[in-house]
């Protein structure tokens, strides 16, 4: 599998699942769905990363992106589900100081909730 | 594609790949890297996301996205390390000399967005340099075993 992404909402939850590979060529079939996580004030979403195997400068910027427009609308945006490579990916570009993670999906459902 | 194996001096030739200048050739070079180094899943990952950062980079900015362009990939194991190269025909550029380092220690708000791949690249290699021959760029990354 190249790249896939669903977007659900679950009790006014986003919740954004990625599958596959997030690259320079497949990170531009995500952006717009990126851009509308954070509409409205206040939003919350999660993305699910336990499908992606990979992802590179290119997805990141995405993420940036993503986090960016939670903190402008006082939303919340926690990622969830990373596999050890793609974690390293985020550690060694800073983004764990910089964004909220949990362990899992049912983790971040609960820290949003709990908001 | 044009896979060989060739063993001089201690080193063997594990990858020589020549793609089309197009991002969507990523996902099948990632699966020939994968190939290539079976027997360290991490290092092929780094060799993985090195090789799409620089190419990116190269398509982008050093062919201006135009897609009828070669660029060479070429990966040969030593004893101790894994050298990796990329050979284009853009103009000549260095893409390490001129690269701003993003502020790792930036928040959300001011962090840029961008400027990242190369951060990477400097970070999961040992060793990262660029030439220019007058035919194109020749960027040679060098990657130690532990």
């Amino acid at each position: 599998m190249n790249f896939d992404y669903t977007l659900q909402i679950v009790d006014g939850l986003k919740q954004l699942h990625l599958s596959g590979r997030l690259d320079s060529a497949t990170s531009m079939a995500l952006e717009k769905t990126i851009n509308t996580l954070f509409e409205s004030k206040q939003d919350r979403a999660l993305i699910d990363f336990s499908g992606l195997s990979y992802i590179s400068s290119a997805g990141l910027r995405l993420i940036l992106v993503a986090a960016k427009r939670a903190r402008q609308c006082g939303g919340r945006l926690i990622l969830c589900g990373l596999a050890p490579t793609v974690r390293d990916v985020f550690e060694i570009s800073g983004f764990l100081k910089i964004m909220e993670t949990a362990d899992s999906q049912e983790a971040a459902v609960a820290l949003l909730q709990a908001a | 594609m044009n896979t060989t194996t060739v063993e001089t001096d201690g080193k063997k030739l594990l990858l020589d790949y020549v793609m089309p200048s197009q991002v969507r050739m990523f996902k099948t070079l990632a699966d020939i890297v994968e190939g290539a180094i079976t027997d360290r899943p991490d290092i092929a990952f780094s060799t993985t996301i090195c090789l799409e950062e620089l190419i990116t980079n190269t398509i982008e900015h050093g062919l201006c996205n135009a897609p009828d362009h070669s660029i060479r990939v070429r990966i040969v194991r030593g004893p101790d390390s894994l050298e990796i190269s990329v050979k284009d025909d853009a103009p000549a550029f260095d893409p390490f000399h001129d690269a701003p380092l993003p502020d790792l220690n930036a928040d959300v708000e001011t962090r840029a967005v961008g400027g990242l791949g190369l951060h990477i690249v400097r970070t999961l290699m040992d060793e990262a340099w660029a030439s220019y021959d007058g035919t194109g760029n020749l960027i040679t990354l060098k990657k130690n075993f532990r």
